[in-house]
């Protein structure tokens, strides 16, 4: 018997088995399928967490440092940013302070108050009550005080305009940048450069705005909100030049700062030689200093995520495994009949050979034509998956697919070819009798 | 001589207390052209004959030579050959694929021949009319009564062109007029020069063969024409 008999008998006796031929497939289409869509989905939610923290800001040290002496408050941010400027891998360096008191903001008739009215009303969209009894308004934006670095160390972007300079900062210039979501509130569709606003009275210039960080689309799920909606609140914010906290600080020194390094790998480099020049500059009777960094988080995040994966690469293998010993069941429960079938076939004067080649053209066939099926269907219900869960475009793996289909497949084979190495080596009379 | 067996034994369980001799030394000849019927009652040892002949099964001692050829003595491939060519087998439970049909059944033998598909057709042809079941060479088996059954099962056995068919009860599970129907066919192939050997506890089927051997616990008692053997 040739190949093309072999094959052509495989195609005939899968045909005419349908039941058992489909059963067969849907093993290995389940069991591929959970693997691929299954791995995404971790693997979607570790880039979706990526996404925000590096949204937040990519490799960036935050601290803070305060100390008094005999005459009060020491200003210490100098020296920080000298220090910090020349360490090789530090890209910039940025006061990140903020306006303690809440100025009212204004532009024209337009008015951002951190209160919305009084008595504590619900008054739609934007108001939500706080716990003090008075009336929050949500749309009020964070006032940081910071340097030309500002937009660098936050990853805030220039979307008009011009970010803070130098100049501006040293000579106290009266001048501002605004957060996508403010600019939109005071100005609507109008041009916000080179207009005024007056912060607590005192006129800004607004120099340049931010692109907008909230649009970033980073999930559609319940869990993710809080992290879209803390990505929108980012884009409520106005900065001024860090030398202003005297006019709205008490002249308090900034006890906030962030510095950019160059890669993820100078972190921990970075970080040890500040908290060396902090302890020496700073007596911690009389004041106190700290840093922490993204990174932190993102190895948190990253651990978090690793034992998501294992959890999910353990449900995966189950999946595969439940798939496989469905394959087996399939095939064991066929045994008998086949065994028959074996025996008629050897019986009439079939080589064990052609009965082998025979069973093992028609496993590879169903498990070729159920691998590839549920690769198909694995991506499809990853890009489903993607869509509902992530709100993005999830790509599996290709090689979580392939290693789940050479497993499947492999299954299928072993245990479509079992009945035919175990019958085939019978007499035939032993193989005609199989009941 | 076609087949020659010597002292052939079949023992299963040997030297344990479940011990059984199915065949317990039997020799016997059968020639060229011959029609023999092989009876006894059930447990005499005539299937396990039947399928040591049919190279089915293999003897546990004792000599088989067919056609000259010690078979004994060859490989699965070699009695697969032999099983394929020199013997066409007709089971009493018919054996066919279910999910092959008629003709496709009768070509099984055929493809593991290598024929091309030419002649299968041709060979499958002719066989299905030789049992007047060419008009139902689509059928698949379940769609088919047990004589029809039967009939497809004889067509795959004569395919090939064997020059001895070997019948296990083919009339065991069938009607009388069926069962003479598939007699009938027996009796012209044999008259066409093959070589016949039919098992049966029908005592009127095997009065038709001109010679009669008659099987009790695994041991020949008699053996002969219908009258010698006394039916």
């Amino acid at each position: 018997m040739n190949i093309t008999q072999a094959i052509k008998m495989a195609v005939k006796s899968i045909s005419s088995n349908k039941g058992r031929s489909a059963l067969t497939m849907l093993g290995i289409i389940i069991g591929l399928a959970a693997v691929i869509i299954l791995v995404s989905y971790a693997q979607g939610q570790n880039a979706a967490l990526r996404a925000y923290y590096e949204s937040m800001g990519n490799n960036t040290i935050s601290l803070y440092a305060y100390s008094y002496g005999n005459s009060g408050p020491q200003d210490v941010g100098s020296l920080i940013y000298d220090y910090c400027l020349q360490l090789d891998d530090v890209v910039g360096v940025t006061p990140n302070g903020y306006v303690y008191s809440s100025p009212t903001i204004k532009y024209e008739s337009k008015t951002l108050s951190r209160n919305n009215g009084s008595g504590g009303i619900m008054m739609g969209g934007g108001v939500i009550v706080s716990p003090s009894g008075g009336s929050y308004n949500e749309d009020y934006p964070q006032i940081y005080l910071g340097n030309d670095k500002f937009g660098l160390c936050n990853d805030y972007e220039i979307a008009k305009g011009r970010d803070l300079s130098y100049l501006d900062v040293e000579k106290s210039n009266q001048v501002c940048v605004l957060g996508a979501a403010t600019a939109e509130y005071l100005f609507s569709f109008a041009d916000p450069i080179d207009k005024t606003i007056t912060v607590n009275g005192m006129p800004f210039r607004v120099i340049g705005v931010y692109k907008s960080k909230g649009n970033t689309q980073i999930g559609g799920r319940e869990e993710d909100q809080w992290m879209q909606e803390s990505m929108k609140q980012m884009d409520r914010m106005i900065l001024l030049p860090s030398t202003m906290t005297r006019y709205f600080n008490n002249n308090d020194p900034i006890q906030d700062y962030v510095v950019k390094v160059r890669d993820a790998g100078s972190i921990a480099k970075v970080t040890t030689s500040i908290l060396g020049y902090l302890s020496g500059i700073i007596d911690t009777n009389n004041g106190y200093y700290g840093v922490n960094s993204n990174e932190e988080y993102l190895q948190q995040e990253d651990e978090a995520t690793a034992m998501q994966q294992r959890f999910l690469g353990g449900i995966a293998a189950i999946s595969l495994l439940v798939g496989g010993i469905g394959i087996m069941n399939i095939m064991l429960v066929t045994v008998t009949e086949r065994t028959r079938e074996i025996g008629i076939r050897k019986a009439i004067g079939a080589e064990r050979r052609s009965i082998v080649t025979q069973f093992l053209i028609e496993a590879s066939m169903i498990c070729g034509i159920g691998g590839i099926m549920g690769i198909i269907v694995g991506y499809l219900g990853t890009l489903i998956v993607g869509k509902l869960s992530f709100n993005t475009i999830l790509i599996p793996n290709p090689g979580t697919a392939v290693v789940a289909f050479l497993v499947s497949v492999a299954l299928g084979i072993i245990f479509g070819l079992y009945p035919a190495v175990k019958a085939s080596g019978l007499q035939p009379v032993v193989a005609l009798r199989a009941e | 001589m076609l087949i020659e067996i010597k002292d052939l034994y079949k023992i299963y369980n040997e030297g344990k207390e479940s011990e059984v001799r199915a065949l317990n030394g039997v020799t016997l000849s059968i020639d060229r052209g011959e029609f023999v019927a092989i009876i006894g009652q059930s447990g005499s040892g005539k299937s396990t004959l039947m399928n040591i002949l049919g190279c089915l099964d293999i003897p546990t001692y004792g000599d088989y030579h067919l056609d000259g050829v010690d078979v004994t003595e060859l490989t699965d491939r070699q009695l697969a050959h032999i099983r394929n060519k020199q013997i066409g087998f007709i089971f009493q439970g018919y054996n066919l694929i279910p999910a092959l049909n008629a003709r496709e059944n009768v070509e099984l033998p055929l493809i593991y021949q290598g024929l091309g598909m030419e002649q299968r057709h041709q060979r499958s042809r002719e066989a299905l009319e030789r049992v007047s079941m060419y008009d139902r060479a689509t059928h698949k088996p379940p769609e088919m009564s047990g004589g029809q059954q039967q009939r497809v099962a004889i067509a795959r056995a004569i395919a090939t062109h064997p020059p001895i068919i070997m019948a296990d009860e083919p009339t065991g599970a069938l009607d009388s007029k069926t069962g003479r129907h598939v007699l009938e066919i027996l009796h012209g192939l044999h008259e066409e020069g093959s070589t016949i050997i039919l098992i049966t506890h029908d005592n009127g089927i095997a009065a038709t063969a001109e010679r009669i051997v008659r099987l009790s616990d695994g041991v020949i008692v008699a053996d002969g024409t219908r009258e010698e053997v006394g039916l």
